[in-house]
């Protein structure tokens, strides 16, 4: 079957190129070989020939050569490479036929429009590449149930696409009463061999907003396989020239979904039958998505609402927080297995509930694109605590099973269900995470025994990752992620987010650094490439630091990612603690954001610390970190590691608490957290010193730090 | 004994860029230095520009403005041939500002028409810039593409609407003008953007924002420093010529209050003002400088060391 599709699509190639050349010879006739060959208002000649080819067409003549290129590139073996070079010789062939008909204009009756002008071609590009028009549905033959078929144009037509009709399915819609022209986006071009002029629009989209020149065929067919996001519906039985259409458009990179029993290939030409499933299956094919402008849900839903709390007395409905097992979970799926939108809520629901009521919860968003990644599920699911806090009037604290969301009064007053509150994870996860994520479904579960069942398999997904990110050395990975938000203020700052060191602010990890670079490529985080090792100890790379060299334009020659006295990072202001040196202990200090004294043994407090250790400085003794830092493994690397913590504050040690009990006992100091020092103990060095001494601290046994 | 002066080399250099007049007028070309403003060292082909801004809005205008545009001030098209013929703008900056909702609510079709009619009436180098208004400027650059019969560059492009107005540009042989709100980041992000989109680089300035003096000059001084030294130490995106628009200064309340005579004659106060705004930008390094008082335009256009 393959076999004779191929052979067929070659066979229609040799009829339209016989059908130009007939056409040809009879205008050279009549007309004589300088006579003027081309389409009405367009700066563009024969545009397939013009994009495509090297070749200049003004005259029948030239019209001759490019039917004889066309020739050539037809090969009688029936292969998958000669029928997409034979669809590339149709619409050589076609367009020639395509500008001979065109000799006094629109050759076609009303609504056909024939060859579309530059002008209409200007004005729509815009809105292609501005978005606005997310693709091009080309719909070819003759719909075997029309109304199905005017069902998916209008379907088109709502989602904002441009849409061409060619073959009898531009009558069968007029007749559907489907409206047609400018206004719409919806042209009917005219008889099958009209579709060119949907081929000869988009090559010349190309020329215009490609920035793509005459005869430069790869960028050409480049720039309509991923660019202009075109798809066709080839609607009823083809014959050989419809089949060579076809061939034309997968050569043009153009997917084709064909409701006739047509042979599949991966990516270019697939089944599906006309109507919902065939918008769906274009839209997937081109990663065509349809804009949510608003969130259809009761309350109201923004940044602005974020930082609202809920007090218990305007609470209506509770869930978890200690109240009742709740959990959420962002997991992803193959493509087949997730029904975009799809927003289910199993068991009962706020109007069930009486004012002040709890109830368990089991959240579980299932998302699948792509580009999506499993390690990218902490990322999104990490969203989840903004996103139901952007709702006016829902409140969300904790992550993965210590969840807690409260809905007020308002909210529920306002009608709010928990299929709002899945619309609100829908749409934003759609928002935020356009570039991974094509489809998007949210189940929420109420009923004791299922949030049981989904909490026991969202634990054993937590574990998972946890397991994965203890993998997750810098050692295993080729590249770290750059982070440069901070350069707005801090100008020559650069952040390296590697696995074992988290950016300096707390908030990026290095899996946060990756999806960020996915989402978008031209964003503050870059992936980095190590390169060569220069110091494992001391953590530098020849990448790292090239890369930081050309970030901070030249005025940091690179760091060393383990050390505080050797070449530190730079600190940009964001930092959540800060670690300084205490040259009488021969150790480091710690001390956070919120700690609001001023005495620290180093005799400053944290925001005069800052002030010295911000703007993207580097100074050797001195570092901005992000809290969890302390806990990894390659904490002070090159100075010995954690032992040569000797005071922090204690709102700090009670944050990091067991971990940090935890990391000391990995190292074979289980009593060195307790040897840590803090304000209550000693708040100068030479208190600081006594206390150590007393506790017989290791960090004064270590080599001296100056 | 001489103390040789130190000479900074930098490895990069500024895009030139040109602004194309209609026919019978001069371009406009900047950028192309290799070296900062008012450093001795390098080459400096091309002196900075010095355009002024016709707004089509209505509103009430600050004293020193009413005083100098006289009877202009309400027709576009008389003022624009008045900036370009008489007061020696090298450019104009056409704002739509008449288009907002709250500015007078003009029609798209009027403002294109605006455009169309002072493209007619001078023959310098102009950049149109839309009104502000999210929903507006997304009819209005499109249409603007559409009725300027010559190339203009569009203002300005940002972050959300780069593809509209990068496409508008792309449709029909425009420039653009990226704008970042005062953040290096952004305003590389931007160029990025606009060239992913496929605008060629030499039909890009950056428009950094700027802010009046007191009212945030200060942040706009260090963002030009940093773009230009970014874009002479190699970074392409950065190395392109820097619009600054000098509007907020006749936002200051020091600039149009008339009602405070201890603080001197409002009519020169308001000069001033722009003018002490446009000194520090083009120290900075701004390659444009786009001025509302026809004063400062001779005030710039003569200073030798621009």
């Amino acid at each position: 079957m393959t076999e004779s599709f191929h052979s067929s699509c070659i066979q229609g190639a040799k009829s339209v190129l016989s059908l130009a050349r007939a056409s040809l010879s009879h205008q050279l006739a009549g007309r004589g070989g300088s006579a003027h060959l081309g389409y009405p208002d367009t700066a563009y000649e024969l545009p397939v020939a013009f994009g495509l080819t090297d070749l200049k067409v003004s005259t029948l003549a030239d019209g001759e050569k490019v039917l004889d290129l066309a020739e050539g590139l037809l090969r009688n073996a029936p292969t998958l490479e000669n029928a997409l070079e034979a669809g590339a010789a149709t619409l050589l062939a076609a367009d020639v036929l395509g500008a001979l008909s065109h000799k006094d204009g629109n050759p076609f009756s009303p609504p056909s429009v024939g060859f579309v002008p530059d002008s209409i071609l200007r004005k729509l590009g815009i809105f292609m590449v501005d978005g606005t028009v997310p693709g091009v549905a080309v719909a070819i033959g003759r719909a075997t149930d029309p109304a199905a078929a005017a069902a998916m144009v209008r379907q088109f037509q709502e989602i904002g696409l441009l849409v061409f009709l060619a073959g009898d399915v531009a009558q069968q819609m007029e007749k559907a009463g489907v409206k047609l022209g400018d206004d719409f986006k919806t042209f009917p071009l005219g008889p099958l061999p009209a579709v060119i002029h949907a081929v000869n629009f988009a090559v010349r989209a190309g020329l215009t907003f490609g920035g793509i020149g005459r005869g430069q065929t790869q960028a050409m067919y480049n720039y309509l396989s991923q660019r202009v996001k075109a798809f066709v519906c080839a609607l009823g039985p083809m014959d050989e020239i419809g089949l060579a259409v076809i061939a034309g458009a997968m050569k043009a990179g153009f997917p084709v979904l064909a409701d006739r029993n047509l042979p599949e290939i991966p990516g270019a030409l697939l089944r599906s039958p006309a109507g919902e499933e065939m918008v769906r299956a274009g839209m997937e094919a081109r990663g065509i998505k349809a804009k949510i402008v608003k969130v259809p849900i009761p309350i109201a839903f923004g940044p602005a609402y974020e930082g609202e709390r809920i007090r218990k007395s305007d609470t209506y409905a509770e869930f978890g927080g200690g109240r009742g097992p709740a959990y959420e979970l962002v997991v992803s799926a193959p493509l087949s297995e997730v029904r975009d939108k799809e927003i289910v809520v199993v068991g009962p629901d706020i109007p069930d509930m009486p004012k002040g009521g709890t109830l368990p919860l089991g959240i579980v968003v299932t998302v699948s694109g792509n580009r999506m990644q499993k390690d990218f599920e902490s990322v999104l699911e990490q969203r989840i605590h903004r996103i139901v806090n952007y709702g006016e009037g829902t409140m969300h604290v904790a992550p993965r099973d210590t969840t807690w969301i409260r809905v007020s009064c308002e909210a529920q007053a306002k009608g709010f269900r928990l299929a709002d509150l899945g619309m609100m994870l829908y749409a934003k996860m759609h928002a935020d995470f356009e570039n991974i994520v094509d489809r998007v479904s949210v189940t929420i579960h109420t009923r004791e025994e299922d949030v049981q069942r989904g909490m026991a398999f969202a634990k054993t997904v937590y574990a998972e990752r946890d397991a994965r990110a203890k993998t997750l050395t810098d050692d295993t990975v080729e590249e770290f992620y750059s982070c440069t938000l901070c350069q707005s203020f801090a100008p020559n700052h650069v952040c390296i987010v590697a696995p074992e060191r988290l950016g300096l602010c707390g908030a990026i990890n290095w899996l946060d650094g990756k999806a960020g670079y996915e989402i978008t490529p031209t964003g503050p985080n870059q992936p980095v490439m190590k390169g060569a090792v220069l110091d494992p100890v001391k953590g530098a790379w020849d990448g790292v630091n090239a890369f930081v060299r050309e970030h901070s334009r030249n005025t940091v020659p690179g760091f060393n990612l383990y050390s505080i006295m050797d070449a530190p990072m730079t600190s940009c202001g964001c930092f959540e603690c800060i670690l300084a040196l205490i040259p009488e202990a021969n150790g480091v200090m710690a001390v956070n954001r919120e700690f609001e004294g001023s005495e620290t043994p180093c005799g400053m407090g944290f925001s005069t610390l800052a002030g010295s250790v911000g703007g993207g400085a580097q100074t050797p003794g001195f570092m901005g970190v992000g809290k969890h830092y302390l806990l990894s493994k390659r904490f002070l690397a090159a100075e010995g590691g954690l032992p040569r913590l000797v005071w922090m504050t204690k709102e700090m040690k009670e944050y990091l608490g067991a971990d940090l009990a935890a990391r000391a006992a990995e190292i074979g100091m289980p009593g060195l957290v307790d040897m840590i020092a803090d304000e209550t103990v000693a708040v100068t060095p030479e208190q600081l010193l006594l206390h150590l001494k007393k506790v017989g601290h290791p960090a004064l046994s270590m080599p001296p730090l100056l | 004994m001489t103390v040789p002066l130190p000479k900074q080399a930098y490895p990069g250099r500024i895009l030139p860029v040109t602004l194309p007049a209609g026919p019978g007028g001069t371009p406009v070309t900047v950028g192309g230095q290799n070296a900062l403003s008012l450093a001795p060292e390098g080459e400096k082909p091309n002196a900075a520009a010095i355009g002024m801004e016709v707004r089509t809005g209505g509103g009430d205008l600050p004293p020193a403005l009413a005083k100098a545009f006289e009877c202009r001030a309400t027709d576009p098209v008389s003022l624009a041939g008045a900036c370009a013929n008489d007061w020696g703008a090298q450019f104009l900056f056409l704002s739509l500002d008449g288009c907002h909702p709250d500015g007078g609510g003009q029609p798209v079709e009027e403002g294109a028409r605006i455009v169309h009619e002072v493209l007619a009436a001078v023959s310098c180098p102009v950049i149109v810039g839309g009104c502000g208004e999210e929903e507006t400027d997304a009819k209005l650059f499109p249409a603007v593409a559409e009725s300027a019969g010559r190339p203009v560059f569009l203002s300005y492009a940002d972050e959300k609407n780069y593809r509209l107005v990068g496409g508008a540009a792309l449709a029909y042989g425009h420039g653009v003008v990226a704008w970042s709100p005062i953040d290096i980041n952004m305003a590389k992000q931007a160029n990025l953007l606009l060239s992913d989109l496929g605008v060629p680089p030499e039909r890009i300035l950056i428009d950094p924002l700027t802010g009046g003096l007191g009212y945030g000059l200060e942040y706009t001084y260090s963002i030009v420093e940093r773009i230009r030294l970014a874009g002479l130490s190699g970074d392409a995106m950065l190395a392109r010529p820097v619009l600054c628009h000098l509007g907020d200064a006749w936002k200051a309340r020091e600039a149009v209050d008339a009602s405070e005579t201890s603080w001197g004659d409002a009519v020169l106060r308001g000069r001033r003002w722009e003018e002490t705004t446009g000194w520090a930008c083009l120290a900075a390094g701004a390659d444009l400088l786009v001025f509302r008082h026809p004063g400062n335009v001779e005030a710039f256009r003569e200073a030798a060391w621009r």
